[in-house]
């Protein structure tokens, strides 16, 4: 548990940390605050974007991106709530980390999240397809 | 879209569709290639045709239902999700497993890679138009399916995996059956990587073709043999070791020069690392007794992330709980959706007969790359009604029929 | 048709196409043509080209995206073809008959002549199934 301690007092303003398990880290994030928080895991200290993963919550639309630290096998997940139900937007961290292209292209198409700057930002799975969806498939609950 | 600037750069240039079906991808796929002369400028791809939603499919159902749904996202890596599945699950809890329950695990998935590299050789050796290299991989990998077999009953599929265990147990009878194989095995992936290392028809169509660099390959967040042909280390079985695999003695395999020769080698000498994991997993069943699966009766809310290090590299689960006995939330994410984006650095500037033994190079698997993404509830609620309609229509006409 | 039907069984050469499988249908199949199975020695023939062909495989559930591709290929192909579903997933959708995008009736995309169930069929049984194809095509 140690190992993570040294990243929450480096970023300790900036994030609100959740959860801590073995080998487990989710904290949440402000937008304003991701580029930069994803510029320290991924340049800083070398660690790979697994995926993200999108839910519908009571409290809106969260992006969770999940990184792991192959060094240590160490999980950072940065959590982005987004309150605004009917029009999401976030910053895009394609522009940093290549690897999110095609997550966030799929986040976008299926929950409508706008990300901004993103630099192709088309339909992944339903681009040509014949019955496409004309609104972000996401759940109803 | 197309602006002027666009429009003058494909005036130079040609595109090749290939796809969705075409002979050699064995799964529907549609690549644009783009090309100058004969070279390879611009790559892109369209995914979609292998999408069933699994990850909707599976916040329908139970813990244990959704391990038979997630062995079916991809035929080949039918161990990997499920493992991964259990392992997101059992990490809400921190459920612990019982030792001869790893080890089982450990083997099943281990024999999976065999399985899986074979296959992947055999198909490399098909996209170069050397038959004779698929003949003969797919011939040894028959013993491997054979193995399954005894082991689970079934050749692919091999619902093996529960939450907190195994479901079927090793018969030590079999043990030493399953050893012969192993010997016989062996000794043909011996002479593989014999071929590997010396036949010059393979290295005059794979080295130095398809190069990803170890930059590019960070960059696009590669994992797997894929990303350790070029260098990087980055091994789920080391990092995070889960199952038996602390206690079993295995090496990684890294290589340095990131081409399709890299991954061909990478790929053949892991599986004799595996057949030695799983030469001490049997020895280790032999002596162990006990139990196999630890009976789990609840599952608490929370979130958890499983992984295990498929043939083809990480394969991640996440699962987010309420307390009941099905996911809120289950997202699957397998390897190739992070390989084959790095497609876009490796595929240019090489020529047009070498794309396709690139694209294949990094073992692609769309079948899990498209798995699923959750919608909404309101199409399908519909749906159902109409089903019932349906469902009632067709019973008063057989009502009327009779 | 029975005269040209018995030329036909002589020599079947199959073209094959996978609409949204798990995949491991289509290894089976690539299966039946390597050493252990070899169905070679029966006259059928794996092909490349749908023109060629005289038995067309389906695999999997069809989404969306891809049943009118199927239906285009079906087109295409000269006719007698016999269309043959190979696993459980054409004939009743298995686990993924919940989905939102997938075809509910595989038969209405293109006719099919025979199934052969199993998840996937052991390629013993896939041989069957072609077996059954040429009696009945001998008459
Ligand atoms: S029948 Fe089974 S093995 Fe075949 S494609 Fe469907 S799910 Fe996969």
């Amino acid at each position: 548990m140690a190992d993570y301690q040294e990243f929450i007092n480096e970023m300790g303003s900036k994030i609100k940390v959740e959860i801590k398990k073995k080998r487990r880290l989710y904290f949440q994030v402000k937008n304003d605050d991701i580029l930069e928080i994803i510029d320290h895991l991924f340049n800083k200290m070398g660690c790979r974007l697994s995926t993200a993963t999108a839910t519908e919550t009571y409290n809106g639309v969260e992006a969770l991106y999940h990184f792991s630290d192959d060094k240590t096998g160490n999980y950072y997940c940065p959590r982005v709530v987004m309150k605004d139900k009917e029009n999401p937007e976030m910053n895009s961290i394609t522009p940093i980390v290549k690897g999110a292209e095609w997550i966030e292209r799929e986040m976008a198409e299926w929950w409508g999240i706008k990300f901004i700057g993103h630099p192709r930002p088309i339909p992944l799975l339903s681009r040509n397809h014949p019955k496409a969806p004309n609104k972000p498939m996401r759940c109803g609950r | 879209m197309k602006t002027k600037s666009n429009l003058k750069n494909i005036v130079n240039k040609n595109q090749i569709p290939l796809g969705p079906f075409h002979p050699l991808l064995e799964e529907a796929e549609y690549f644009n290639i783009t090309v100058d002369g004969e070279t390879v400028v611009d790559i892109d791809m369209d995914t979609g045709w292998m999408h069933r939603g699994h990850e909707f499919i599976s916040e329908q159902k139970t813990f244990t239902q959704s391990i038979y749904l997630v062995e079916r996202i991809c035929g080949i890596c039918s161990t990997s999700h499920p493992l991964a599945c259990v392992h997101a699950v059992e990490d809400v809890d921190n459920i612990e497993i019982p030792l001869r329950g790893r080890y089982i695990r450990t083997l099943v998935g281990e024999l999976e890679r065999i399985h899986s590299h074979l296959l992947w050789v055999g198909l490399a050796g098909h996209f170069i138009g050397y038959d004779t290299v698929w003949m003969w991989a797919w011939k040894y990998r028959e013993p491997v399916l054979q193995m399954f077999e005894i082991i689970s009953g079934n050749r692919n599929h091999y619902g093996m995996l529960r939450v907190g265990g195994v479901g079927k147990d090793v018969d030590p009878a079999s043990v030493p059956e399953l050893n012969k194989i192993l010997d016989t095995l062996d000794k043909k992936m011996d002479m593989i990587a014999k071929i590997a290392n010396d036949d010059p028809v393979l290295r005059s169509r794979l080295v130095n073709v398809g190069i990803l660099s170890k930059k590019d390959a960070i960059d696009f967040c590669a994992v797997g043999p894929t990303s350790r042909a070029s260098g990087v280390r980055g091994d789920i079985r080391k990092d995070e070791p889960t199952d038996a695999y602390d206690l079993v003695d295995f090496n990684e395999i890294i290589t340095k020069n990131g081409d399709v020769y890299d991954k061909f080698v990478v790929r053949v000498l892991e599986t004799l690392e595996s057949i030695k994991i799983c030469r001490q997993c049997l020895n280790k069943l032999k002596i162990i007794d006990g139990p196999i699966l630890n009976n789990v009766k609840e599952i608490s809310a929370g979130e958890g992330i499983g992984r295990y290090e498929a043939p083809r590299g990480e394969v991640f689960h996440y699962v987010r709980t309420d307390g009941t006995n099905r996911p809120i939330r289950h997202k699957v994410r397998a390897p190739s959706y992070n390989n084959i984006p790095t497609f876009q650095a490796s595929c240019k500037g090489i020529p047009i007969a070498d794309a396709l033994i690139t694209l294949a190079g990094v073992d692609p698997c769309y079948c899990c790359t498209e798995r699923a993404i959750r919608v909404t509830d309101k199409n399908n609620k519909k749906n159902n009604i109409d089903l019932l309609k349906l469902s009632r229509d067709k019973t008063s006409n057989i009502r009327g029929n009779f | 048709m029975g005269w040209y039907n018995k030329r036909l069984a002589k020599s079947l050469w199959v073209f094959h196409i996978s609409g949204s499988p798990c995949n491991n249908c289509d290894i089976e199949i690539l299966d039946l043509i390597t050493p252990k199975y070899d169905v070679e020695r029966l006259g059928i023939k794996l092909v490349g080209s749908i023109r060629h062909a005289d038995v067309l495989l389906v695999t999997g559930v069809f989404n969306e995206k891809v049943a009118p591709k199927i239906k285009k290929i079906y087109e295409q192909a000269p006719k007698p073809i016999f269309v043959v579903a190979i696993g459980s997933c054409p004939s009743s959708g298995t686990v993924f008959k919940n989905s939102y995008n997938i075809v509910e009736n595989r038969e209405s995309v293109i006719p099919i002549d025979m199934y052969i169930p199993g998840c996937p069929p052991k390629p013993e049984a896939m041989i069957e199934g072609v077996a059954k194809l040429m009696e009945k095509l001998n008459g």
